[in-house]
């Protein structure tokens, strides 16, 4: 900590010191009766001042879900007497004061430890730094001060809030590992696909009996085996559309955690790739130790404003596994992701766009020409999901106030009744 | 108030001195109040300085040394601690009871204490024969005690 004077004590030595000079100039003892009370304040602070001694640590809950409340604990020993120590709790943007006092001086006695509790509620999802802490303890006379700071302070990594999804899009490719979705060609399995001659090699098991006894050659049942899945999420991080309390990203981020939450339920192979300012990926994986994986990096997730023209060629390979199903979250709004999905969907990927509608962040301008300019740039966003949709790739508009359910269904229409196009 | 009642008290001299005094005193109060409205500390001292300078004017033509000069340099210290009480607290900041309780008793003691080292010094001055040679030995310990503090803090 660093001591200091205060602007007092300086104020009261000048006062002493030309009150005592003047009293001596003008030979007037009330002059010396004006000056000695200030004298003696400065006298007495400074002699009973002494630089203070004590700890001090802050601890908070490192992980928490949006919307949450998080305790934060803050614990002070003092082993010198600290007659009035104001201490202030910067709360970093994304946590809100919910109960306790943020800021506040209390007094410590020689060896007293005292733990002050606050509790925060997490608005924003993220990686916050809590702090820094402030501390400033005075004197009795608050004629000297030593401030300081607490550097070390707690990291509180946010996770996103999930919405449920009751049905997620299914790929039209599987892996080879068993899973839940029940695969396109025949195999081991529950479900139903066809029925058969019987052929050396099939199990008794599979025969049908019913339609061998009415054609009299032996029929066996052929089944589609349930298989994993690999899913991409795609998280478009080159612009966003603020408003007060939210974004595109943020919607976005909520929606990739959702979504990876119900693929990784099923047994899914889940990757991630950040498209933005700086590329993150994540490899495919599976297990709810790739869905802690996931989450951590999303926290990381931040528009980092980039001039760079890049493209998918900078994605490694094997974060693209070929039959894959890629979700690409996007408001559409940065050409240079445009670019890469159309990119994506020229190479054969399974592409499924999730357009995380910027226009209810906006407001429609008041002036004629602002207003026509405002209804282009609504219209080319129509045309542009149309592009997307004529190079086969499902796009749904996502806004916020409708659940991201409802977009989803939307692709799965899409992609139900749509033909695959050839491109 | 206390510095208010200062200058009260150096107006009721009634002749133009005192007059002279208690405007000078009028100026400080005024500093003072505008120091607190605009929390702009450097106008306390100032205050303090221009009320004890109207006092001690308007005493200009009084020979007997005031036995209510105690008084006032206690009421001056009290007015420049509550002064910097209140630039130094924030609406923000939750003040614990036992810290507004043990600063009030610290004030009240300092006050009380200080204004009975001025009398003692007063009456010393007052009722001695030598008090000139007193008042310039005790004047000059001071001052020399004020110099060193101020030393102190400029290194």
């Amino acid at each position: 900590m660093t001591r200091r004077a205060t602007w007092k004590l300086s104020a009261y030595a000048a006062l002493s010191g030309f009150g005592l000079v003047a009293a001596l100039v003008l030979g007037r003892p009330e002059i010396v009766a004006l000056t000695a009370p200030f004298l003696l304040a400065v006298g007495v602070g400074l002699a009973l001042s002494a630089s203070p001694r004590f700890t001090a640590e802050i601890a908070a809950d490192e992980r928490s879900v949006e919307g949450d409340e998080i305790d934060i604990r803050i614990t002070l020993v003092a082993s010198t007497p600290v007659d009035r120590l104001d201490i202030f709790v910067r709360l970093p943007p994304g946590l809100e004061l919910a109960a306790g006092k943020q800021a506040q001086s209390l007094r410590l006695a020689r060896g007293e430890r005292r733990e002050l509790e606050l509790t925060a509620r997490a608005e924003r999802w993220g990686a916050h730094r809590l702090g820094p802490v402030y501390l400033r303890a005075r004197d009795p006379f608050g004629l000297l001060v030593a401030e300081g700071m607490l550097s070390r302070t707690p990291e509180i990594r946010v996770y996103p809030r999930e919405d449920t999804l009751r049905r997620i899009l299914q790929p039209r490719e599987t892996q080879v590992f068993s899973g839940s979705e029940v695969a396109r060609h025949k195999g081991e399995g529950i479900e139903f696909a066809d029925m058969r001659l019987w052929a050396p090699g099939d199990p008794l098991k599979r025969v049908n009996w019913r339609a061998t006894a009415r054609r009299g050659d032996v029929w066996v049942n052929e089944s589609h085996p349930e298989r994993n899945t690999d899913v991409i999420l795609f998280v478009d991080s080159f612009a966003e559309a603020r408003g007060q309390d939210a974004s595109t990203l943020d919607l976005a981020v909520r929606a990739t955690a959702a979504l990876a939450h119900s693929y990784i339920g099923r047994r899914d192979r889940v990757g991630l790739i950040s498209f933005g300012g700086i590329l993150r990926w994540l490899e495919p994986g599976m297990g709810t130790v790739q869905l802690y994986r996931i989450v951590d990096a999303l926290l990381d997730t931040q528009i980092i404003l980039s001039y760079y023209w890049t493209g998918i060629d900078v994605i490694p390979q094997r974060t693209l596994p070929p039959s894959s199903l890629v979700i690409a979250l996007s408001p559409l709004l940065d050409g240079r992701s445009v670019d890469a999905l159309l990119d994506l969907r020229g190479r054969g990927h399974d592409l499924c766009v999730l357009d995380v509608s910027p226009v209810p962040f906006t407001r429609r301008p008041d002036a004629a020409v602002d207003s026509i300019a405002y209804d282009i740039w609504i219209l080319r966003r129509d045309a542009l999901r149309h592009r997307l949709q004529r190079s086969g790739v499902a796009v749904a508009e996502w806004r916020e106030s409708t659940p991201l359910q409802a977009a989803v269904e939307e692709v799965r229409a899409f992609r139900r009744h749509a033909r695959v196009a050839r491109v | 108030m206390t510095v208010a009642a200062v200058t009260a008290y150096a107006f009721s001299g009634g002749d133009t001195v005192a007059s002279a005094g208690g405007t000078v005193a009028g100026v400080g109060t005024v500093a003072l109040a505008a120091g607190l409205l605009f929390r702009f500390p450097v106008a306390i001292p100032w205050a303090v300085m221009l009320a004890g300078s109207g006092y001690v004017l308007a005493r200009t033509h009084h020979s007997v040394v005031d036995g209510w000069a105690a008084v006032v340099g206690g009421a001056l210290l009290l007015a420049a601690e509550l002064a910097a009480w209140s630039l130094a607290s924030d609406r923000r900041i939750h003040e614990e009871r036992p810290v507004v309780v043990r600063q009030s008793l610290t004030v009240a003691a300092l006050v009380v204490s200080a204004a009975l080292v001025s009398f003692v010094l007063v009456g010393a001055a007052a009722v001695s024969a030598t008090a000139g040679l007193l008042l310039t030995a005790v004047g000059v310990v001071a001052a020399v005690c004020a110099v060193a503090v101020i030393l102190r803090l400029v290194r």
